[in-house]
């Protein structure tokens, strides 16, 4: 930990008005031939409300910067009742700011903790830390990534600019961040990893992604690597609380998209075979295209199972119209929107277990799961 | 909305239009496929079109019965439509859910589509007279 410094402590220092120097302000050069000689006139008024000579003089200062501002608007003989009714104001106003603290003193006084003569340093080293880190993404990944949560884009927009899908974007977003958060962690401890290996392994590590962790054989990375072992720490828990259930909102038919993605990734990291992902992926497809046709909004929560086998499972909600007739919706070829009819019934074959929960004007609640076979 | 240049590709090859999808689709990324396409039969006067879904991640039933509309619309248009690139996983997760693929013409992959499209070129069959 480094020392504070001196300009840690010049931080802190606030003067509550800040000086101004008239000759810097711009104005024409009627309008301060003009503001000068009302000085003594505004002088009088504030001196004769404010005791302090020191106060005086700021609130002096403050008025004659207003007026010298408003000159060019003030008609010409109207300058001088201008300046004392500015004077006033000023005069008032610091009144009520005083007034004001003194009654809210008693909750900034206690309240807050005292500030620890690192802490502007720590928050602008910190600052640094994020700058540099995102400097290390590419350009791409950069642009994307700030566009997202800087500008509040959204990943529709995004992947339209980009040619690319609602869910790919989200997904790359994803393993931007998780980059970010390893580069961020190696600029503010100052190192650079010492075998190459550190990076993938970090990485698959903040990504959360256990098949890619299997994949660089991160378990063992970290028993040999002091350096990820230590790094890792703060990575690890995110991973975990991540892993064990994934909410997709789901609104557009991009989300219908993004939440099979989401159930494909999380299926394939089971270990479920390939054909079983595709029919789990239809499944979710179907149910979430529920969603959007009957529902404005919804979630699609994709939850990991290992007990009693592994498996996964699928709540798909929404708070839409409900289904009058559960048992009808779950026959072949019922279809209300020129669908083929195989939304619920088709996913129920597809799945182990399906249950359809609904009430008219409630909403619906899908609940399944599929096991893995014993491969 | 640009859906159109990345997601998918629709090339003319003789009297043929070659469509293939680049991308997983949604469900409006996939209609505005079916505009375009049968659009393009009309100006480019094709006889025949191939329909590559490699790179569909899934076929469910919405995007089953887009491409069957897209095979009938075709159809009407004078146009014999093959659906090629069909994967194996995705093609059991198509009868699991139970699926009717109708009378879409389908082929393994792109070449034998081709192959498939002349034949129907040389002999038509018998409904289009």
């Amino acid at each position: 930990m480094r020392s504070a410094g001196p300009e840690g402590a010049a931080g802190r220092t606030v003067s509550r008005m800040a000086a101004v120097e008239p000759a810097a302000t711009p104005g024409g050069d009627r309008g301060s031939a003009d503001v000068a000689a009302l000085i003594p006139l505004v002088r009088r008024i504030v001196a004769s409300r404010v005791p302090d000579p020191a106060t005086a003089d700021d609130l002096v200062q403050e008025t004659l910067t207003r007026v010298l501002a408003a000159a060019g608007r003030v008609e010409p003989g109207m300058l001088e009742p201008y300046a004392i009714v500015t004077a006033r104001n000023v005069v008032t106003s610091m009144w009520r700011d005083q007034d004001r603290q003194r009654r809210h003193q008693h909750r900034v006084v206690d309240l807050r903790p005292s500030e620890a003569p690192d802490e502007g340093v720590l928050a602008r080293e910190d600052r640094a830390a994020v700058s540099e880190a995102l400097t290390r993404l590419s350009d791409r990944e950069r642009a994307t990534l700030l566009a997202h949560e800087v500008a509040g884009q959204d990943t529709r927009s995004l992947a339209a600019e980009l040619g690319s899908t609602a869910g790919a974007v989200a997904a790359q977003l994803n393993r931007t961040r998780a980059r970010l958060r390893v580069e961020y962690l190696l600029v503010s401890e100052r190192v650079e990893p010492p075998t190459e290996r550190c990076r993938p392994v970090l990485l698959a590590i903040s990504s959360g992604d256990r098949r890619r962790q299997r994949e660089v054989d991160a378990a063992r990375h970290l028993l040999e690597c002091d350096l990820c072992a230590r790094l890792s720490e703060p990575l690890v828990g995110r991973g975990r609380s991540r892993d064990d259930a994934v909410r997709v909102a789901v609104r557009v038919d991009a989300d219908v998209v993004a939440a099979r993605q989401a159930a494909r990734e999380i299926a394939t990291r089971l270990g479920f075979s390939a054909t079983d992902v595709t029919l789990i992926a239809t499944a979710v497809s179907e149910i979430a295209r529920n969603i959007v046709r009957f529902a404005d909004s919804g979630e699609v929560v994709v939850t990991e199972l290992h007990e009693p086998r592994t498996g996964i499972s699928f709540v798909a909600r929404d708070a839409g119209p409900g289904i009058p007739d559960v048992d009808q919706a779950l026959q072949d070829g019922y279809s209300t929107y020129r669908g083929l009819g195989l939304g619920l019934p088709g996913a129920r074959r597809l799945m182990d277990e399906f249950a359809v929960v609904s009430e008219t004007g409630r909403g619906t609640t899908v609940t399944m799961t599929k096991w893995r076979g014993e491969a | 909305m640009n859906g159109g240049p990345r997601l998918f590709s629709i090339l003319r090859q003789g009297p043929y239009l070659i469509a293939s999808i680049h991308t997983a689709l949604d469900d409006s990324q996939l209609v505005r496929f079916q505009q375009d396409l049968v659009e393009r039969i009309g100006s480019d006067r094709a006889r025949g079109v191939v329909i590559d879904v490699a790179a569909l991640d899934v076929l469910d039933s919405f995007a089953s019965r887009t491409l069957r509309d897209i095979g009938e619309m075709a159809r009407l248009r004078g146009a014999v439509t093959v659906i090629v690139g069909i994967q194996p996983d995705v093609a059991f997760a198509m009868v699991e859910l139970g699926m009717d693929t109708g009378r879409v013409v389908t082929a393994l992959d792109l070449e034998e589509g081709l192959a498939e499209l002349d034949t129907y070129a040389a002999a038509p069959p018998a409904p289009r007279r």
